[in-house]
This record gives structure tokens, sequence and C-alpha cells, in this order.
């Protein structure tokens, strides 16, 4: 299980995509748009290593991707949401608070 | 588990679909940065500066394709392919070298592996009995009486049961016809001290080795299906078994045999007390389970004990002493103790070449990379990182490995054959043998894992080495002195060393079979032909066997060409057959029950002249020995040596306790014919009359001499023989030519593996040092070319480089010999009138070893020689 735990950053970008995800069927241009709206600019993703993760994703089976196309008419590919990726979605946001709560006890000291 | 074959499956596809992965990915991005260029310009942004401005935002497009396809996780295949096909042009350059390194390789794999299937055959492989582990074969090998079989039966507790068993031809009748078939005469108890189950019907029951019991016979698979075509109603049918009608009880498994596979059926023994063989033959090897979780000290402690209690019960006389070492021997070890030192010797050899062809890879890799440390320096400076470097080294070396693994699995299968045949094994144990694939395979690992090993030498080099910087300089320099270099020599050292340790047990070998050849067989095999004859027991009775045989003589010796013939019943060198107990009247310190064993041999007159053996005193056999005549003998010159030493033996009195009655007078001697075996000392043997001992008999083997063609003769004696009565058989017919020749197969066999396996180390040890010279040639270069600018004469400078080149030859062949003479002793039991120091042979082996390696640094050093100074001096 080693393997699934990423490190930090990457890590965090990872659940933020499935968190994206989670909501509804995205594309990766669309992905990006979204983090950084939601984050009110607060997170400013490197626009091109959204692609790395997204095939990482992949391969790891918690996201998968399918052509589709948009409200413009235009050929797309959008990530859809697996099972295994809501429970690892699941299980990184519990990691996720749990560190963030004992970072945030730590930095509350003194 | 899912997610697993998911992401397998993902891999593959990056693999196998991978054009569409990459345009997907191409068109994605594409996508991206299309609405990325549509965002800005609804901002409000010029077209222009809107597709700049998107791919910025984006970052190097080209990095995050490369990261993606990193994260379909097949990249490392990716780079393996590159590797293998770089390493292919790599190896594809220098032809000369990969051809080498392969072949050496290959026929290292091969040879061992060829080798390691028939010794897993013979001495891994159970064998086809229940727990071979607790069987034990007595002391004394076909020396025990069956009245002290049946005095040991009960008497050692350390063994759940007994049992005895010997060898002998039978001749089996069936409808299709008789022929001689060796069979194994067991005790009632055989099969159960075995723990085997029939395949059919059954073994031998409790009583059927005493007098009185109906005769059975069980087949062997083999024989069942030849004789009987696999028909399983056999059980129950009556045959003729030396003839007497015997019934087939039981047909033993496929794959079953004992004590050889040469034996084709199973026969019970007669345990008669009242016959002298019960009594007074030692013809019998007695074979025990050991009862589970008895002790090896338990087994000595009850051994011991009967042995003790036999030497109360019969006085042996001192040289026949039963009881003096009580010993047991695991059963493979009894049956396949011939085989075991001739298989120990080929697989020192071939093992011995394995390692001269890893030394020998090994020092062609090192120049390898020695000659590469630039191309090595430039790629470091190019950026490729120095793992990549030692992966591509190592790819190259697997590659080579793989390579001759293949080859060499080739190698396996046919040397395996070649190797089947030459053994010196009893006939039917070439079929149990097979090249079984795990050898096949475990022939490729070996071969891939050796080329790892032998990569690991240059990649230490490489990885230790300062490749950055001053790449071109430093090369010039690490030639000169440093790892490689004297490793390299260290290399050639071991080579000529292992070669001249082969070449010494090859020379040997020859030398001995030259002695062979020069061994007298006391007969002369120039046009002698020797016929099995089988007759009908059945259907006649003695005497007219006794008058077929007699006419069947009669007209052989009427045969236009025919100057002798006569009657045996072992083909001389070549079968052993009955060793009967000898009683010599005038040596009253023998006269006890047990008696020497002497061969057992009954001829006819003209016997002798047709094998051409002289009688060296008194005369030979003649017509006037018959049945009511005085009981007469004719013995050889070892028997007469060994129980009457220089005195004369003509008149003496023998009796042959066992077969017949009453004293024998001994009217002759005859020079030592081969009896058992050509080689060796000769046995004591006795010539009796044939018509004195040979009543009745169903088989005899016609001896004949002619001026003409021994071959040619076959046909004529079988056509006669058909015509005396077609009821009449034959069996082998061989000529005396082919019967020695068979006789010296093993050690001319052993020879020619030897030899060739001492031409591979040559060949080796030679490329060995051809490499070490010119490696230092091609070092020293600019040195020659300096010493030749300035008047050097070329003939002292190539002195000087055959010189260098050879110390490491003559360290080697000091080692080499030093071996040789410590691994003499081993050799020893293969030679035949060579002392395993033999002087000549240690020289040849160094002398050759010396010629090669000066002819091998003769051809660089000739190079060195012929350098031209001003292309030297100008490149460097």
């Amino acid at each position: 299980m080693s393997k699934n735990q990423p490190d930090m950053i990457r890590g965090t970008l990872d659940m933020l995509i499935l968190k994206v995800l989670s909501l509804e069927p995205m594309h990766g241009w669309g992905i990006g748009e979204r983090i950084q709206q939601v984050s009110a600019d607060a997170l400013q993703v490197n626009q091109g290593s959204l692609y790395p993760s997204l095939h990482r994703l992949t391969r790891q089976g918690w996201i998968r991707s399918e052509w589709r196309t948009t409200e413009n008419n235009r050929r797309a590919r959008y990530y859809v949401l697996t099972r295994a990726g809501e429970r690892q979605l699941g299980l990184e946001t519990d990691h996720w608070t749990r560190l963030s709560v004992a970072v945030g006890r730590i930095l509350a000291l003194g | 588990m899912i997610r697993w074959i998911g992401n397998l499956w993902f891999r593959l596809r990056a693999l196998l679909d991978r054009r569409r992965m990459e345009r997907d990915m191409a068109d994605e991005i594409e996508f991206h940065l299309e609405m990325e260029e549509r965002k800005y310009r609804a901002g409000g942004v010029g077209a222009e500066e809107a597709h700049r401005l998107a791919r910025v935002r984006f970052g190097g497009e080209e990095r995050f394709k490369e990261q993606s396809r990193r994260s379909w996780g097949v990249s490392w295949l990716q780079d393996m392919g590159g590797d293998i096909r770089f390493a292919a042009r790599q190896l594809r350059r220098r032809p000369a070298f990969t051809t080498l390194a392969v072949l050496t390789l290959a026929l290292g794999i091969g040879g061992t592996v060829a080798l390691f299937s028939v010794v897993d055959g013979l001495m891994l492989r159970p064998m086809p009995v229940r727990d071979e582990a607790g069987l034990r074969v007595f002391w004394m090998d076909y020396d025990w009486r069956g009245v002290e079989f049946d005095f040991a039966r009960g008497r050692v507790k350390a063994f759940t049961s007994l049992a005895a068993y010997s060898m002998d031809a039978v001749t089996l009748r069936t409808a299709t016809g008789s022929s001689l078939v060796l069979s194994c005469i067991g005790s009632a108890e055989l099969f159960d001290v075995l723990g085997v189950k029939p395949l059919l019907g059954r073994t031998f029951r409790r009583g059927e080795d005493r007098p009185g019991a109906d005769p059975v016979i069980v087949l062997s698979y083999g024989l069942w299906q030849q004789r009987f075509a696999g028909d399983p109603t056999v059980i129950g049918r009556t045959v003729g078994v030396d003839g007497r009608s015997t019934t087939v009880v039981g047909v033993m498994p496929r794959g079953f045999y004992f004590p050889t596979p040469e034996a084709r059926a199973w026969v019970p023994l007669d345990l008669d007390p009242s016959t002298q063989t019960y009594q007074s033959n030692g013809w019998l090897v007695l074979l025990g389970r050991i009862r589970p979780g008895v002790t090896g000290a338990q087994v000595q402690d009850d051994i011991t004990a009967l042995a003790h209690a036999m030497g109360q019960r019969w006085s042996y006389p001192a040289a026949w002493d039963k009881t003096r070492s009580p010993h047991v021997t695991p059963l493979r070890e009894y049956v396949l103790g011939s085989v075991r030192p001739a298989l120990l010797l080929l697989l020192g050899a071939v093992a011995l070449v394995l390692l001269m062809a890893c030394a020998n890879v090994a020092a062609l890799i090192l120049t390898r990379t020695t000659d590469r440390t630039g191309e090595m320096s430039m790629r470091t400076a190019l950026g490729a990182s120095r793992t990549r470097l030692a992966r591509q080294i190592l790819t190259e070396s697997v590659m080579l490995g793989a390579g001759a693994g293949v080859l060499g699995m080739g190698l396996a299968a046919a040397l395996f054959h070649v190797l089947v045949a030459s053994l010196p094994l009893q006939n039917g144990f070439a079929d149990t043998l097979s090249l079984d694939w795990t050898a096949l395979t475990g022939a490729l690992g070996l071969a891939v894992v050796t080329g790892s090993l032998i990569s690991l030498a240059p990649m230490r080099s490489l990885l230790a080495g300062d490749l950055s910087g001053s790449a071109l300089g430093e090369r010039r320099q690490s030639g000169a002195r440093g790892g490689p270099g004297r490793l390299r020599t260290s290399l050639v050292v071991a080579e000529v060393l292992l070669a001249v340790v082969l070449t010494t047990g090859a020379a040997l070998l020859v030398r001995s079979v030259e002695r062979l050849r020069d061994v007298d067989p006391g007969l002369d095999p120039k046009g002698v032909l020797t016929v099995d004859l089988l007759l009908p027991e059945a259907s006649t009775d003695s005497v007219e066997r006794d008058q077929l045989l007699h006419s069947v003589l009669q007209r052989a010796r009427a045969i236009p060409g025919v100057s002798a013939a006569g009657l045996i019943n072992r083909v001389p060198a070549r079968g052993g057959g009955w060793q009967a107990t000898v009683a010599v009247a005038d040596r009253p310190d023998l006269a006890d029950r047990q008696r020497p064993n002497a061969y057992y041999r009954p001829v006819t007159p003209g016997t002798f002249a047709a094998l051409g053996a002289h009688i060296v005193r008194g005369r030979g056999i003649l017509p006037s020995d018959r049945p009511d005549s005085r009981r007469v003998a004719v013995v050889n010159e070892a028997f007469a040596r060994r129980f009457w030493g220089t005195r004369n033996p003509v008149g003496r009195t023998i009796t042959d306790n066992g077969f017949t009655e009453g004293p024998i007078e001994v009217v002759g001697v005859v020079h030592d014919i081969a009896v058992d075996k050509l080689v060796g000392e000769r046995p004591p043997a006795v010539y009796y009359p044939w018509a004195q001992t040979m009543h009745g008999s169903s088989y005899g083997i016609l001896v004949a001499k002619t001026e003409t063609d021994p071959a040619a003769l076959a046909a004529t004696v079988r056509k006669l023989v058909t015509q005396v009565d077609p009821r009449m058989t034959v069996g082998r017919v061989e000529t005396m030519d082919d019967v020695l020749d068979a006789a010296m197969a093993e050690p001319l066999r052993l020879r020619f593996f030897l030899g060739l396996f001492s031409v591979l180390g040559l060949v080796m040890g030679t490329v060995g040092v051809y490499g070490v010279v010119s490696f230092g040639v091609q070092r020293r270069r600019a040195e020659l070319g300096v010493r030749l600018a300035l008047g050097a004469r070329p003939a002292r400078l190539v002195g000087e480089t055959v010189a260098a080149g050879l110390v490491p030859v003559l360290l080697g062949v000091v080692g080499g010999v030093g071996l040789s003479w410590m691994a003499s002793s081993f050799l020893a039991r293969f030679l035949f009138g060579v002392a395993p120091t033999d002087l000549v042979s240690f020289g040849a082996a160094a002398g050759v070893l010396i010629v090669a390696g000066v002819l091998a640094a003769l051809v660089p050093a000739l190079r060195a020689g012929g350098t031209d100074p001003a292309v030297v001096l100008r490149s460097e």
C-alpha cells in the first residue's frame, strides 16, 4: 500500500483531481480551471503537470477516460471517477484531514 | 485483483497500442491549448498573444508528454528495447569477438547440460523400486552360496527381509521362436525386498524357489511387448524356459528394471539343499532391506555377528575368508559402481571446459571494455548516466549469454546422444536416460547468469574509474597498468593451467589406448566368427540336442575355407558367465567347502584351434575325450600359476564340485585367452571337454576360423543351421574382431571425449594468449613506434613481445603440470600400462601448450614488429 501513498505535493494534486471528478466527469482543461476557480486562485496548478497525473490515475484504475463531445461540439477526453477512485478519494480525504488537523494543532502551540 | 489486472491491461495497451496512446495524448493537449486560447481571446487578448500565453501557462509540452509516457509504466521496457538494439549493433560490429564469445560459452554450456542429464539419470533419479535408500547389497558380490543365504536369512535383525539373486541367460521358447534372454534369477522374497508390484498377474510366491515348485517366469514390460505383443492374456500361458515348461505368472510395469535394465525376465532360484550348486557354488548376490529406524551402527553390528556365526559354521581359508570384512553397500552404488568414475571424470573435464569458457569470455569482454573506455567517456560527457552505461554492458553480456544458451541447447541435445552411446553403460541403461527439459531450461538460465556474472568484472572497473573529465587522455594511461590488465593476465594463466590439465589427461589416455592395442587377447581374431546357437528344448530330448549341435559342428568344419571349428559356452572377452568352484587335490589347504572360483568353459575339439590359442603344456581337448572316458580338463596359465606356481600342472587332479562328480585330471595348459574382459588380470579358467560336461545343452556358441571373410561365412552358417533343423535358431553372430573392438570401446570412447575436451581447452587457451599479447601490443604501440623510429630492430621487438606473452603461458603450464600431478591418482584407474605420472604425457601436454602459446603470441608480435613509426607517432 505504501506505493499508493504518494508524496505530499503530487498526492495533493491527485486528491484534488479525484475530488473534482467526484462531482462530475470532466476534461483535463476543465479540471485545471475548476481547481483554480474553487481555490480562488490560491492554488496555481501548473497546467501541463495535470496530464502525467491523469495518466497515472488512469493506470491505477481510479479514473477512466472516454472521448465525448463538448457543448461546443468539440471532441475531448473526459475523465470519470471509478468505484475504486471513490474509495481512494475517501482514504485520501481522511488522511489529509488527519494531517491538517495535526499540523494545525502544532501550529496553534503557544 | 481487478485493479491489478486493469493496471496490467493499461500497460499492455501502452506497449502494444502505443501509436493510439500517443495520438490521444496529442489530441488531448491540443484541446487543452485550444480552450486556453479561447479563454484568453474571450478576455480580449489578440490571437497571437493568446496562442503564446496558452503555451506559457501550460509549461514545457514535451516534458509533460514525456512525464505522461513514464506514468504509463512501460518506459523501462522501451529503454530495454533500445539497449538491445544498441547491443546487437555493437555485437554485429565485431563479428569475430561475438562469434568467439558465443561459441566458447555455448560449448561450455552444451557440454555441461548434456553431461548433467546423464549424471541426473544415473546418479540422481531414483531407481524403480520402493524406498531405494533402504536397500543394501551384502559384501562379496556373486559369491554367496545357497546354503549361506539360507543361513543368513533369519539372522540379520536389522533387515526386514533378505533376498538372493544372480544374472544368467535363459533360453526362452515361445510360439514365435527361441532366444537367449538375460534374466535375473532370484529367491522368492526378491520382489518383496524391492517393494514393487507387477503390472499384471503376480510375482514370486513363497516356496517357488524350493525344489518341487512349478516353474514360473515374470516378464519385463519390454519383453512382454516384444514377444507377446502386449497381450494381457499371457498370464497363465506356458512357455519354455531352459527346456522346462514354465508358466508366465506376471508382467512388471513399464520402466521397472532390476538389477539392471539388461535383465528382461525374472525366474525363481532353485534352492535345493541336495545339490552341489546349493552347497558349494558362490554365485549369488545378497540384497536386504533395512528395517525402518535402524541405524548404520546397528546394521554393522548385525552383519558382523552374522560373519562371526558363519565363521563358526564353516571354516574359510585365509585367502577367501568371507568373514573378514563384513559390510553392506547401497544398491545404487553397487549397480552403478563401474560407471561412476568415468562419469565423474567426464564431468570434471566438462566443468574445466566451462570454467575456461567463462574465463575466456570474461577476458574478451575485459579487452572490449578497455577498448571502449574512450567511447564510454564520450557517452558520459554527453549525459549518459553511469547506471545506464552499466546497464548497457549488462545487456550486451546477457545477450551474449542468451545467444550462447540457445546454441548450447542444440549442442547439448547433440552431445547427449553421443555421450549416452559412449559411456561404458550396460546395454539397457541407455534406454532409461533422456535429455530432460529441466536441464535444457537450466542451460538458458546458466547462460544468462554466466553472461551477467562475466559482465560484473568490466562493470566494476567502469563504475570505479573516473570516466568524466580528460576522457581521451586518460584512456592511454589507464591501459598502461591497473586492474583490467592484471585481471586479464591471471585469467589467461588460469586458462592455460586448465588446458594443461585437460591435455595431460587426454595424452595419458591416448598412450593408454596404444598400450591396449598391444594387449594379448590370447587368441588370433583373424577370420574368426562366433555364432550363438539355440536349440528347441521342448520337442527334443538331450541326446537329440547333442546330435544336432554335433552335426552343425561337423557341417561347419566342412565349409570350404574353414580350417577349424568348435563349440564353447561363452565368447572370449565378452561374457563372464558362471564361475565354478574348483578343488585342487594336492592343495589340502584349499580342500574345504570354500574353494577358489574359476571360469567354467566347456569346449569341443577344434575350439582352441579355431581361436588360435596355443597349448603351452600337455594337450588340448581331443575327440577321444568321450562322456564315458576318463575325466580331463585343460587349465589356463593363470590357473596354473595361481595354484601350482612354477610346478607342472599336467597330471594333477582337480574336482569341479557343483557340476560333475569325481576327480578330473589336468591334461594341459592353454595360453591365457581373454575370458571375461580384454583388459586386466586374467582370471583362472578351466576348459572341460564339451562331451563330458554339456550333455543335453540347449545352446552353444560356434567358433569357426576361415581363410576368407568371416562376415561372409555368417550367411553360410545360418543356411546350414536351418538345413540341419529348421527349429534351431541362430542368435548373435559376431566376428572376433568386433568382439575385441567392443571390449576396447570404453577406453576408446573415454579417450575420444577427453581428446575433444582437451582440443577445446587448447583452442580457448590459445585464444586467451593471443588476446593478452595483442592487447599488450596495442597498449605499447606508442613506445614501439618511438623505439622503431630511434632505430630498434623489429626482430628484437618481436622477440620481446613474444617473451612477454609467454609469461602467463609458462605460469599456467607450471601450475597445470602441478595440478595434473596431484590429480594423477584419480586418473590411474582409467589407464592401462601407463603410469598416471607418465613423463611423456606430461611433457607432450606442456609442449603443446607452449607451442600454441608461442604461435598465439607471434601473430600480434609480428604486427608489432611491422609497426610504421610514422603512422603511430602521428596518431598519438
